[in-house]
């Protein structure tokens, strides 16, 4: 399943579908906000946006890649819109595969391709301004660096 | 004309996220960025971070652009 959600993402439910009688590891990766400090102040909340449906179609192709590559026989990907509060998952991913070797392999490559390359983008909310990660653009002080 | 659709810090500079071209057949990506950094002046600094997809799939700069796509400019992804 690849899916662009925008309640809380349902890990277990994930996990619950990977399982298989042909598989005989399951690699979860999920990622989570952290608050970052810097300067007095603190990322209060993530928020995240997609061009959509690119996006979906770029989680689909990730799957694709996956598959082509290793001896996987199951492959999720979750990934949240909007608002995610610290410590709430923004992005889901579980490989079930029959040998643990391919799963962890298959499930870092997932995150290190959806960074890459989907059209999805986080906004930290600091208490003291915002900053759109990647670009520096933003209204904290520390966001100037492209003006 | 074209459909731009902008997100992110693109979007932000741009105070839109969504705005209209009119561009003649076969002109390239390249080609109509200086119309947007024109209507869009805060946007020029960002030129070198960003990618455009036309259709919904990555294109290159060269890419040729006919009226009736859309073409959506894309700064640095940061999902995950």
């Amino acid at each position: 399943m690849f899916a662009i959600v925008e309640e809380l993402l349902d890990v277990g439910a994930m996990l619950q579908d990977a399982q298989r009688p042909d598989c005989g590891a399951i690699i979860t990766f999920v990622g989570t906000t952290r608050i970052d400090e810097s300067d007095g102040a603190a990322v209060e909340y993530l928020e995240y946006e997609a061009y959509r449906p690119m996006a979906d179609r770029k989680l689909e192709e990730i799957g694709a890649e996956i598959e082509g590559r290793w001896d996987v026989r199951h492959v999720s990907i979750v990934h949240r819109l909007g608002r995610v509060d610290p410590g709430e998952a923004s992005v889901a991913i579980v490989v079930a595969a029959p040998r643990r070797g391919p799963a962890f392999e298959a499930s870092r490559y997932a995150i290190e391709r959806i960074k890459e390359v989907v059209p999805i983008w986080k906004r930290e909310v600091w208490s003291d301004g915002y900053v759109w990660v990647g670009s520096q653009v933003g209204t904290r002080d520390q966001a100037s660096g492209l003006s | 004309m074209i459909k731009v659709l902008l997100f992110g810090a693109a979007a932000d500079r741009a105070g839109t996220r969504e705005t209209e071209l009119p561009v003649d057949e076969g002109v390239t990506l390249a080609e109509i960025w200086p119309l947007l950094a024109g209507r869009h002046p805060d946007l020029a600094p960002l030129r070198d971070t960003l990618a455009f997809a036309v259709n919904g799939e990555y294109a290159r700069e060269d890419a040729g652009i006919s009226p009736g796509d859309e073409v959506a400019v894309l700064p640095p992804v940061s999902g995950g």
